[in-house]
């Protein structure tokens, strides 16, 4: 299955929130979609959901019109809530047989997805009485429970203490491990890049950055070095300035690290053989690659 | 359709589960039943008592009505123990022989009231507080006017229980009624009219909640990416609905169930309130319940605009006085099922409920008025639900303070 996106716009009232949002998907894949508050990521899925509709563009799954009904899809949007009067387990029975389970189907999904995320205890109880950290799982359990073929996620580490996160992230890469395809946003650059093969920075309506991570993060590493000169150096920056400053341009820095940028016309062994022959022996030389969260303030930090 | 089940049987759950909905079917179910039972327990009481205590029979013979001071000053009331009788009370007479010892009586508490008499048709009453209820003198009134009579017509040479007789004659008559009875079916139509109002006014703010709460705990979201919006509206009025037809349906029973059994207590006093004939029950059906389900929807409609309880009977004030004028319409309408007001009413789709099936109950009505009345509520009823869906989708995200009717209506055009 592939989800496209093409030239998505969106106005409320006189303003254009979007302005041309394309992206695709596959299942088995998970696609992050990154960018500042009021970037427009809650917009792209709501719109992606039905709750709003779209100005103009297309959203086709193999090459179909998109429509989520047709569609088994485990949402968790940015506004949780469920009933809280209601049982845990009576309510997620609810939600998968709204989402097309037969009744059988809903109570053994529901109690499957309790017992995975800890929770199977209060699957009687109401959900008011459980803690926050509870509701949480439970509203995750809500997520999958009709037994997904698409997973949007809107902020789903929002509010998450670490052990919860960390359920949180086992359960997608499960998901993604099991052929489904997952969209979710989020500012938590770790755990886009711990299990996203694909992203989407939106800056102001706008996709700045968008395709496979890892090429994104080489590409923003070509032509960048990381070089460590040891202890004995306490200012390194100042150091490689002064001994390579026509070779190199430095950029930035990482604890001990330099990171520098090769000058046009430079290449990794012509500079290793400077550093060579100008006495100066890096203790560490190697090719930079730089993290999301620098890739994503150099990208939507700027226009703040 | 299956989502439509599911949303349905998941909102009667909620009224079914409700403690408070239960418990108030309960009450109101014992309640009724023991409002019909209780006149039957009590003749059954007294009947036990006659029964067992006949050696208290005698004392209660002796029983009096009270203690009254009497001063007859020419002497009018010859048998003061006979005037008792013509008062229809059991009195005990203090006779005294002047004003003061009547007034010291009533003082002193020796007596509950005293009469000065200067003849039968002018005489005093002394009592020391009058109570609402005070019988007494108006008793006495008609004892001393009967006996004024009855001395005159014997002054006449007539006789005076001829006269009486002549009074107390009632002619036998017979009734053929050709169209309807209004006298008749004015205690069912009332109750009927009571029955729906109480309807709207209790479930109209529950099914308005019903929908607000969603929106309250922010569950809409995952709703509507789940249901269609129709589904999720008529699902939750048509449960609300239900749920009150069904409390209701308990209710009446139960009172009906109780009649029955304590009929003869109320002599067939009742008759006229339970003994509905089906074309009524027809009518109270479509009409009643058709009226109950637009009205509903409006409810729901109005829930969909508020995101807080709180502003919901702020927002449903609008609903509830059209249907308070429905409402006055139809009390009216009891005293004339035929009037230009009722038959206009009986068109109107937010008073037709009310207006047709008294026209239908009291008054005449042609089948082609009843065809066109009922098509035009079903289309408004649908109409409604599918508006209210509308609403509900267009203020799913719509946080805050209330939208105003009017406006949600521009946006939906809009679209």
């Amino acid at each position: 299955m592939k989800l496209e996106v093409k030239e998505l716009r969106k106005s409320f009232g006189d303003k254009e929130v979007l302005h041309g949002i394309s992206f695709s998907i596959e299942s088995g894949k998970a696609l992050g979609l990154l960018g500042r508050n009021g970037a427009g990521k809650t917009t792209t899925i709501r719109i992606l959901m039905d709750v709003f509709r779209a100005n103009s563009g297309s959203i086709t799954v193999d090459g179909r019109p998109f429509h989520p009904r047709n569609f088994r899809i485990g949402y968790l949007p940015e506004e949780r809530g469920l009933y809280p009067k209601k049982g845990v387990q009576e309510q997620l029975m609810y939600l998968a047989q709204l989402r097309g389970s037969s009744r059988a189907d809903a109570k053994e999904q529901s109690m499957r997805w309790l017992k995975r995320l800890g929770v199977e205890e209060y699957a009687q109880r109401k959900l008011e009485t459980l803690s926050k950290g509870n509701q949480q799982k439970v509203q995750l359990a809500q997520t999958l429970v009709c037994d997904p073929e698409l997973v949007i996620l809107d902020e789903p580490f929002s509010g998450l203490d670490p052990v919860n996160s960390q359920i949180l992230k086992d359960v997608i890469q499960e998901q993604i491990e099991e052929g489904k395809l997952v969209i979710f946003s989020s500012h938590q650059m770790s755990y886009v890049e711990e299990f996203c093969e694909d992203i989407v920075l939106i800056n102001h309506g706008d996709i700045v950055l968008s395709g496979n991570l890892d090429q994104i993060k080489r590409e923003y590493g070509r032509n960048r070095l990381v070089i460590g000169l040891g202890p004995d150096y306490q200012e390194p920056e100042q150091v490689l300035r002064d001994y390579m400053g026509d070779l190199l341009r430095i950029v930035g820095s990482r604890k001990d690290q330099v990171i520098a940028e090769m000058k046009e016309g430079c290449t990794r062994e012509f500079l290793l053989r400077e550093f060579l022959e100008r006495k100066l022996i890096p203790e560490e030389f190697g090719n930079y690659e730089p993290s999301l969260t620098e890739i994503f303030v150099e990208k939507a930090g700027d226009q703040a | 359709m299956k989502q439509f089940l599911t949303v349905l049987k998941f909102e009667l759950n909620n009224y079914f589960k409700n403690k408070s909905f239960v418990l108030t079917t309960i009450v109101l179910m014992v309640l009724a039943a023991g409002i019909i039972a209780l006149p039957g327990l009590l003749m059954g009481r007294d009947d036990s008592s006659s029964v067992s205590g006949g050696a208290e029979s005698g004392a209660a013979a002796e029983e009096t009505d009270g203690t009254v001071a009497l001063f007859d000053k020419n002497g009018n009331i010859s048998d003061p123990a006979a005037f008792g009788e013509a008062m229809g009370m059991n009195i005990e007479w203090v006779i005294c022989t002047d004003s003061a010892q009547v007034e010291d009586a009533v003082n002193e508490g020796n007596a509950e009231a005293g009469f000065i008499v200067e003849d039968l048709l002018h005489y005093t009453y002394v009592v020391e507080n009058r109570s609402m209820s005070d019988t007494l003198q108006s008793a006495f009134s008609q004892a001393a006017a009967m006996s004024w009579r009855a001395q005159t017509l014997t002054e006449e040479g007539l006789d005076p229980a001829e006269i009486e007789s002549l009074y107390q004659v009632q002619p036998q008559y017979e009734t053929q009624i050709l169209g309807k009875d209004s006298a008749g079916s004015y205690a069912y139509t009332y109750m009927l009219i009571m029955i729906l109002y109480f309807l709207l006014i209790f479930y109209g703010q529950m099914i308005a909640t019903s929908v607000t709460s969603e929106k309250s705990n922010r569950a809409i979201e995952i709703l509507v990416t789940s249901v269609d919006s129709n589904s999720l509206i008529f699902g939750k009025v048509l449960a609300g609905a239900i749920a009150g037809l069904i409390q209701c349906v308990l209710i009446l029973g139960s009172a009906v169930g109780t009649y029955q059994i304590f009929r003869e207590s109320w002599g067939g006093l009742l008759d006229n309130v339970f003994d509905i004939p089906v074309p009524v029950w027809a009518a109270f059906g479509v009409f009643g319940m058709m009226g109950y389900l637009l009205y509903a929807f409006c409810f729901g409609m109005l829930g969909a605009l508020v995101s807080k309880t709180e502003d919901i009977s702020k927002a449903s004030m609008p609903v509830l006085m059209i249907y308070i004028i429905s409402f006055f319409i139809a009390i009216m309408g009891l005293n004339d099922s035929n009037s230009l007001l009722v038959r206009a009413a009986s068109f109107i789709p937010f008073t037709s409920s009310n207006g047709m099936l008294i026209r239908i109950s009291m008054g005449s009505v042609e089948m082609w008025e009843i065809i066109v009345s009922g098509a035009l509520l079903a289309v408004f009823c649908v109409g409604a639900g599918i508006l209210a869906a509308k609403i509900f989708r267009f203020g799913t995200l719509m946080y805050g303070n209330p939208i105003k009717f009017t406006t949600a209506l521009k946006k939906i055009r809009e679209k």
